[in-house]
């Protein structure tokens, strides 16, 4: 299925299908920044301005 | 407020103490906006807060308005200050009287509709669209943009908001940088 058929598909739901998505989508989230696999910038190696003009 | 589970509670919970607390006479009329709020009309995409716009009995007199007393009503049943947000059932939630007269409209004007069996409200598209183009930020503008491509918004009510809250000029402006002119 195409993304835009996804989004349309996903968008005609009803509201309750729609906010069980958005507590999968939470508690996903959670449970990744509970299990540390999610890296801050500077693990990332994405430095910020501000520590490299330190 | 935590579910039984290990999960945090679903939204419907939260709803529920809201209501309860309307019922209780600390709010008035409410109504989800933000992120939550636009995914009534587009697909859902992922957020951590839960926007209430929320009018106050006691701010009629032209006084300061204060969340003093939502903050007191949801700590005494478990809320847990964080931030700007309280959280409630798992979800932060952060409370924003209307700060204008636009905002003051969405949640007169917001739709009645059902989370599960949970009677909530909702902003109309159109006001979203308007108060994301208020606000600006980045991800405002790409919520518009979500709103026109998935056709998700009645232009001419959408208009009419624009011109009587006067942002018109600013969504010309809109339209001619990211959607190419007037559509």
């Amino acid at each position: 299925m195409s993304k835009p058929k996804l989004r349309a598909r996903l968008a005609s739901l009803s509201f309750s299908e729609k906010i069980k998505i958005l507590e999968k989508l939470r508690d996903r989230d959670k449970a990744i920044a509970a299990s540390g696999l999610r890296r801050g910038p500077k693990q990332a190696g994405n430095r910020r301005p501000e520590d490299i003009t330190k | 407020m935590a579910h039984n589970d290990g999960k945090d509670a679903p939204v419907r919970v939260t709803l529920e103490t809201i209501n309860q607390m309307q019922a209780d006479g600390v709010i008035g009329k409410y109504a989800i906006g933000g992120a939550v709020g636009a995914t009534f009309y587009l697909d859902p995409a992922a957020t951590v807060d839960l926007d209430i716009f929320v009018t106050l009995p006691t701010a009629s007199g032209g006084l300061l308005v204060s969340l003093s007393p939502i903050y007191e009503y949801l700590k005494s049943r478990g809320g847990e200050v964080q931030d700007e947000y309280i959280v409630i059932g798992g979800w932060p939630v952060q409370f924003l009287p209307p700060n204008n007269d636009l905002e003051q409209e969405a949640v007169t004007e917001a739709t009645s509709t059902a989370v599960e069996d949970v009677r909530t409200w909702v902003m109309s598209a159109e006001h979203l669209v308007a108060i994301a183009l208020k606000t600006g930020r980045a991800k405002d503008h790409n919520r518009i943009l979500q709103f026109v491509e998935q056709d998700a918004v009645d232009r001419k009510k959408l208009g009419r908001i624009l011109e009587q809250h006067g942002l018109t000029p600013k969504w010309i402006q809109f339209e001619a940088k990211f959607l190419g002119g007037p559509k």
